[in-house]
């Protein structure tokens, strides 16, 4: 850090107080570049002769694993709600009813690796769909029971074919290492858009921030 | 007759810039996960696959301010290489540049030259045969790693060029190399600017260059016949 701690010494997370007004508006105009590439009939997909990666680093914000304790708060579910016309929660089992989708994807992490898993779960879009999401939601906010952990997505991204509530991982149902009983799954966005231990999900009219986004990472995180 | 035009004055300090702070914070990006391999597999092209680079020679401080500048900057060097590339093809200066076929010659006549082997500097234009070589393929290089940085900033929505580099692993790989590949010419550069020709310096500021110091003038090797050659009397 020395050299880089010096050159940047009064500053905050941007840089140098004097950078920031110009990294920022950076930030905003890469953010239309990138919503303007995003395509719905862009599909990631991981290479056929490349392995399931088996270390996929485990990751949560909370001191220990996240564990949903049903003895103290009752069975999982998932609320689905603000902007829409038929508000839900859905038990595990609920979602498990739904037609679902399975995928062989990559996982882009903002830290420069990439990991290939597969996931099981039922498009965002079904359940937008399910629920009647009002027009005038732009934004989707995507809440956990790690913590405080939250991050919320433009709708375009959240509604992208490939962007799953996922429930299984690998043929087995998702389990707290990796952010069970659901989250947030699509190689559309960089890793740590994709909240895991998934309680709500919002339909807002404007964006909501997120855990690292507020910490000075890009809102947008597209891939 | 300036030795450079203005464009390519401005360019090259734009670039000069633009250059430094997107190493500096590619190499803090780069720390973040200094591996090529996924998480738990070997790389096969990298020999110092966990070894992070010394944070000294990194800028932004922490991963999501590096990304900012990187992101930022990238806007600049773009712009910068792209006027800097249509200047020197519509201008002509291309043909100062371009590879001929005499140049593997001149390249072993100057290397001669370097090692003492051969006792005066070859003729040459305005640059070397060695400069001629490095000046061009740096703007291709530049390319290399445009092309490469963007493959592994929209893999999926960009994804044929991202395939183009053989994926996203090897285009960031390739991205890794370029830079690598552009510092070492850039550092190469700086060594025979101070070392042979340090009378070019204010020509990449004035424009101006006495033609009477240049290195051919002199037989200038690196730290040989530095000092103007001495004036020689009037009869």
């Amino acid at each position: 850090m020395a050299g880089g701690s010096l050159l940047l010494a009064a500053c905050n997370s941007r840089g140098p107080k004097s950078a920031e007004r110009l990294l920022d508006y950076a930030e905003r105009k890469n953010e239309s570049v990138e919503r303007f590439l995003f395509r719905h009939t862009s599909m990631d997909m991981a290479g056929r002769n490349v392995p399931n990666t088996s270390a996929v680093p485990i990751y949560y914000i909370a001191p220990t694993v996240p564990i949903w304790n049903t003895a103290v708060s009752g069975p999982w579910t998932l609320e689905i709600s603000g902007l829409v016309e038929r508000p839900v929660t859905l038990t595990l089992a609920d979602l498990q009813r739904l037609p679902s989708v399975s995928q062989r994807v990559n996982h882009y992490c903002v830290e420069g690796w990439t990991a290939v898993e597969q996931w099981t779960g039922v498009r965002l879009a079904s359940l937008a769909r399910m629920v009647g999401v009002r027009p005038d939601a732009h934004y989707v906010d995507f809440q956990s029971f790690d913590d405080d952990y939250h991050e919320s997505w433009d709708i375009e991204s959240a509604t992208h074919p490939q962007t799953l509530i996922a429930y299984g991982m690998d043929g087995a149902l998702l389990g707290p290492a990796h952010g069970g009983p659901a989250r947030v799954y699509s190689p559309v966005k960089l890793g740590y858009k994709n909240t895991k231990y998934l309680t709500k999900v919002v339909f807002l009219p404007a964006r909501n921030g997120g855990y690292w986004s507020d910490q000075g990472y890009e809102w947008y995180g597209g891939v | 007759m300036k030795r450079h035009h203005w464009i390519v004055r401005v360019t090259h300090w734009v670039s000069v810039v633009a250059i430094t702070i997107m190493v500096g914070s590619g190499l803090r990006i780069f720390n973040a996960y200094p591996a090529f391999g996924r998480p738990g597999t070997k790389f096969c092209c990298y020999p110092f696959e966990g070894t992070p680079i010394p944070a000294w020679l990194t800028f932004g401080g922490w991963l999501g301010g590096a990304r900012h500048w990187h992101f930022a900057m990238m806007w600049v060097l773009v712009v910068t290489g792209a006027v800097y590339m249509t200047f020197v093809y519509l201008s002509g200066e291309w043909r100062d540049l371009v590879p001929r076929r005499g140049d593997p010659r001149d390249v072993m006549q100057m290397i001669k030259f370097y090692l003492f082997i051969r006792k005066h500097h070859p003729r040459q234009g305005k640059n070397n045969a060695l400069q001629k070589g490095a000046y061009f393929i740096m703007p291709w290089i530049g390319v290399l790693i445009v092309l490469t940085g963007i493959a592994i900033w929209k893999p999926v929505e960009l994804a044929p060029l991202t395939n183009l580099f053989g994926g996203y692993l090897w285009a960031r790989y390739w991205h890794f190399v370029g830079m690598s590949a552009l510092v070492f010419l850039i550092l190469g550069h700086i060594f025979m600017v101070f070392t042979v020709d340090p009378y070019a310096i204010p020509s990449m500021i004035t424009g101006n260059y006495d033609e009477r110091l240049s290195p051919e003038a002199r037989d200038a090797r690196p730290f040989y016949h530095l000092l103007p050659p001495p004036e020689r009397k009037q009869p």
